[in-house]
Parts: structure tokens; sequence; C-alpha cells
């Protein structure tokens, strides 16, 4: 079992800059996702930590010790990947085993253990057979019980379940938490599915251009973002960020009208609100707009309202209906109403 | 309906099998040629008007076996082949490792110069090659005769194999990283395995050129001791006898035949690997 400190980690290649300044500690037995958009950092962080790439500048620290000169191999890291990099040549019973056999676990404890690993992902039955009859599912799992096989220090998941469709990505998710939480393993893990984050992590680490975003729990994280990026990239729809002017402790946008804000700030700020948090009204009002679209989705209703020229997202009652270019009046919950700065997009406390 | 349709798709079958076997007869007609030359009696080879049914005759046969070390020769011909095949696999594999895995300085321009040699005139180098041999005191051996073909044949059996390792995903060698495996092992447990079909291609072609190669050969050898199959056919083309066409075709059907029935043996890989760098490439 592992504790994982990065320290001022960088990574460039040339002048192109990989990962900027990153700093977190990652606790043992703990699971850490890294999300973000494509080209943000977070598989380059992660392979700094397998030793599968070196970083620029600063220092990687396991349970105390620099690993920044210590080989991938010698790390004691399992890692799986997006494609599941199983060995074809080999059986599903030999994949698994490469791992003890390059450790020099001894033969008469493979066996067992292989087998053991095999029952965890419910592979047992697949032994003998070569990655290419497997299905997706199956070859995923396959991976995993390579990684969990010889109990590593560190797992390490680079976006696993991409290649999966949805209902067995569910399953599969809901079977790596059990495993890591059983396993006590503290596990890294990528993905650009804030789904995964939310449901897998203890806590969420938010990158975008190779720099930490916002470090969190997935409470937190979507609740208390830190930025206009975390706001916009998290929930599905994602946060309504409307830019407007803040004066006097009132916010003004086109067809949009907030008082009451503490924040002690004037100028150019946006403001963001999440879907849940609007509720269709006859009474009073935050917003008034024109009815852009009606999408049922059978337990709720998704309603896109024109404010000005800016769509505004309101998760409405299943049984909301209305015309196209109706005008429709919505409140927001004032507690959670969020303001940013413009330019900067960081918060406004 | 349904009859109608299947009666279309077997006559659809038939004509392919029809047109495919007519393609097959004609691929092998350069084969079936040299053995009913080889086959039938000398006299029976030049004639003013065409024989469609020659009468069969083993002359031919018991001539390159009893008055020729045929035996010698084939040998000859399959060690220096496998050996020259061993000493290109063992180079141009890790070469090829190298050149496809490895970030260096130069690294291009040496997977081109290494390409660039097949780009040579053999003649220019036959004089230099000769003296290094006979300096060394290997002319008129086999192993020379391994040098030589592994020598032309290492640098498209490297590049063949380079290109199939670019193919392979890095993932699997990182994988084998984090599972605990060096370098070695990877190229040896998970390298060499995902590319046999690619392995096997090379040494296929390699085995082609080698049983084909003349010049060298007849530099380096100057007796029974060191002839091939392809110089062998030489000595049936001159001397007081004439050219002895059936002995030529019987020769030359027997240096076919070892690399006919390994392409026959490994044809499975052999199409699998011959697409597989076209398809991915």
């Amino acid at each position: 079992m592992a504790r994982i400190e990065l320290k001022n980690i960088q990574k460039s290649w040339g002048a192109i800059h990989g990962v900027r300044d990153v700093n977190l500690d990652i606790a043992d037995e703990e699971f850490v996702v890294f999300l973000g958009p494509s080209g943000c950092g977070k598989t380059t962080t992660m392979r700094m930590i397998s030793g599968l790439e070196e970083p620029s500048e600063g220092e990687i620290i396991m349970n105390g010790e620099v690993m920044n000169d210590i080989d991938a191999r010698d790390r004691d890291v399992a890692m799986v990947f997006q494609g599941y990099a199983l060995y074809p040549n080999m059986t599903i019973y030999e994949n698994i085993r490469f791992p003890l056999r390059m450790r020099g676990i001894p033969k008469g404890d493979q066996d067992g253990m292989i087998r053991r690993a095999a029952e965890l992902v419910e592979l047992s039955d697949y032994l003998d057979r070569k990655p290419g009859a497997l299905s997706g599912g199956q070859r995923q799992r396959a991976a995993l019980a390579r990684a969990i096989v010889r109990q590593p220090h560190v797992f390490l998941m680079d976006e696993p379940l991409s290649n999966l469709d949805a209902k067995l990505r569910q399953h599969m998710r809901v079977q790596i938490k059990h495993i890591q939480r059983e396993l006590k393993i503290t596990t890294v893990y990528v993905t650009h599915d804030q789904i995964e984050a939310m449901t897998l992590a203890d806590r969420i680490v938010i990158m975008e251009k190779g720099a930490i975003q916002q470090i969190g729990t997935p409470d937190e994280i979507y609740n208390d973002p830190a930025n206009t990026f975390v706001a916009g990239f998290i929930g599905a729809p994602p946060m309504n960020l409307i830019p407007g002017q803040l004066q006097g402790g009132v916010f003004t946008a086109p067809g949009v009208q907030v008082a009451g804000l503490t924040q002690d700030y004037a100028g150019a700020v946006t403001l963001g609100v999440r879907p849940e948090d609007c509720h269709v009204t006859s009474g009073s009002a935050h917003l008034t707009g024109s009815v852009y679209g009606v999408e049922p989705t059978g337990d709720m209703t998704f309603l896109t309202l024109k404010a000005g020229e800016k769509l505004i997202e309101v998760k409405a009652d299943r049984d909301y209906r209305a015309e196209l270019n109706a005008a429709e009046n919505v409140a927001f919950d004032s507690a959670r109403v969020y303001l940013f700065d413009t330019k900067s997009g960081e918060r406004l406390r | 309906m349904a009859s109608q349709r299947r009666k279309t798709k077997g006559e659809n079958l038939a004509l392919r099998y029809a047109i495919l076997g007519a393609w097959a007869l004609f691929c092998l007609m350069p084969v079936v040629w040299f053995l009913s030359i080889g086959l039938r009696p000398r006299t029976e080879i030049i004639t003013p008007t065409p024989i469609y049914w020659p009468s069969f005759s083993l002359d031919a046969w018991h001539m390159i076996w009893e008055d020729w070390p045929m035996g010698k020769y084939l040998r000859n011909s399959v060690l220096a082949i496998i050996g020259s095949v061993v000493i290109d696999l063992v180079l141009a594999i890790p070469a090829a490792y190298s050149l496809s895995r490895f970030q260096y300085r130069g690294r291009e321009d040496i997977g081109f110069y290494i390409l660039s040699t097949r780009m040579m005139a053999p003649a220019i180098v036959a004089v230099p090659i000769f003296f290094l041999f006979r300096t060394l005191g290997l002319l008129d051996t086999i192993w020379a005769l391994m040098l030589i073909y592994a020598a032309i044949n290492l640098s498209f059996v490297t590049w063949i194999i380079r290109s199939y390792m670019l193919d392979i995903p890095k993932e699997l060698e990182d994988a084998a990283k984090t599972d605990g495996a060096g370098e070695i092992r990877i190229l040896w447990e998970i390298i060499i395995p995902a590319i046999l079909p690619g392995i096997i291609t090379a040494s296929v072609i390699a085995m082609i050129f080698a049983i084909n190669e003349f010049l060298f050969t007849l530099l380096i050898a100057s007796t029974p001791e060191a002839y091939t199959m392809s110089v062998a056919l030489a000595n049936f083309t001159g001397g007081s006898d004439g050219v002895i066409y059936n002995a030529i075709a019987l020769v030359a059907f027997l240096a076919f035949l070892p690399i006919f029935l390994v392409v026959v043996a490994i044809q499975k890989h052999l199409s699998r690997g011959l697409t597989m760098g076209a398809v991915k490439g």
C-alpha cells in the first residue's frame, strides 16, 4: 500500500508543456480520479507516476522514497490500459501469470493467486482462452485481473472503460470500486467521463492545459466549483454560465436579474447556476426567456430557454411541456447561485 | 424464388471455381512445363515438330544424381540458406527493435542507410568481397555463402521486421514494463510472438533471394564443396554434352521445391503477414 506525493511536477517536450507544476498528495488506500478533457495532461501525469514517463522537473515520492530514477518495472505499480494491452499470444491464464513470473513469485504460489484474481473479476471460466476470443468486457476484466494478481502498491487505470458500451461500463465501474475497496490499494484513475469520476473517486483532480484546476471530493467539486472551467466541465448538462454585470449586489444580464448577492465586487462577472437549480415558475423570476427546445427524457424534461443570445438549460418536471417561443419564467435556487470573475474565471466568494 | 436464388448462387460459385482453377493452372504452367521437360528423353526436347504426348523418361533424374553430386549441392543450398536466415534474424530483430522503439539522434538516417545497402549494384562489391573472404580463408565454404546471403538480405529483413514492430501497440510494452519485464524479456516474450507472421514473411523472402543468388556464389564457390543449386544449373549448360535441358529443368524444379514446400506449410502465416503490414501500415 502506498502514499503518493507529487511535488512541483512538470513535463515538457521542448516548447510544449504537457504538465505544469502539479502538486498532489494521495493518501494510502485512496481512490483518486484525474478528470479533464483530452490533452489536459492527466494521462501524462499518471505515466509519470508509473515510471513510463520521466518528469522534466519535480519529484514523485512513494512511501517517502523519491521514485524519479526508479524504472517502471521496479515501482510495484500495476496499470490497466484503455486498449486492455493483453498479450495476444498468451492465454488469459498466462496473461495473469506474466507479472508473477516477472517478479519471481514461486511457481507453487502462482496458480492459487491467478485463480483468486480470476474469481474476483468473474473470469474463472475463460482462463484457457486467448484474448482474441473474449468480448470487450471480458478483456477488460482480464486486464484488471492481471493488475490485481500480485497486489501491487498502486493501481493505475488509464481510461479503462472507455471502449465499453454504457451498460457494461456501469457494471465495470461497480466492480472496480468494489475490488479497490476490498483490496485497499491506492488507486489513480484517469478518465474524461465525469460520471466515472463522480461515482468512483474519493477525490477528483480536475486538470486543464496541464495544470490542476481543483482537487476535492465529488461533492465539493460539484457544489463548490473553483472556477468556470470546473463549473462547466462537471454536470450533465453542465452548469449554465451567464456573463453579465454585478453592481451593488445585483447581477444583470439580458433577460436575467438576480438581487441580494453578497459578493463585494463590481464589474463583469459570470453567474453560474445548475439546470436542476432552475425552476419554472409563474411567480417572481430571476430569468425570463423564450422556449427554444423541450426534450422529455421520461424521468424529467430538459427545457432550453433563450435569454438574450444565451441558451439556458433547465431540468423541468417530467410532465412539463411548452410551445416553442412561448415566454417562460425561471427562478434560481438562491443558495446555489455562483459568481465568477469573467476575466480570470475564478470564483468570487 | 429461394431455389432460384440458391441456383444462381451455386452457378456463381462454380464460375468462381472455374476462373480460379484456370488461373491456378496458368500459374502452375512453368512448373508443369519444367517437370515435363525434366521427365522426357533428351531427344524429345528440341524437335522441329511439337510433341504433345512425350514419352516418360527418368534419364535426367538418374543423371543428375549419379553423374553429379546433386545431394551435396542441395545440402549446401539448404545449409547456406537456413544459416543465412538465422544470421539475418539474429541481427535484424534487435536492429529493428531499436529502430522502431528507441528515440536517438540519427535513428531515421541509420534506418535509411541500412535500406540503402540494398540499392548497391552487387558487381561493385564483388571484387572486394572476394579478397575479404580469401583473407579470412573462407573461400569455397558454406560459411562464406551463409555470410554473403545474410549480408545481401539483412537490409530488407530488418526493414520488413521494423515495419511490423511499428504496428505493435506501444501499450503492450508499457504493460509489460509495469508488469516487471525488462527490454530483452519484452522483445522475446511480447514483441517476437506478436510479429511472428512478419518474421516468417521476411524469412521466406530472404530464402527466395538466397536460393536464386548466383553471382557471389559463383565467385566464392569453386568446387562442389560449396556449389549450390543455382550454380549447379550452370554445370549443365556447357561441356562436351552441350546444354542438357532436361537436367537443367529437373535441377530447377528441385531448387524450387524446398521453398515451395516451406511456403505451403506456412501459407496461413505468410498471407496474414503479407497483408498485416499493408493494412495497418
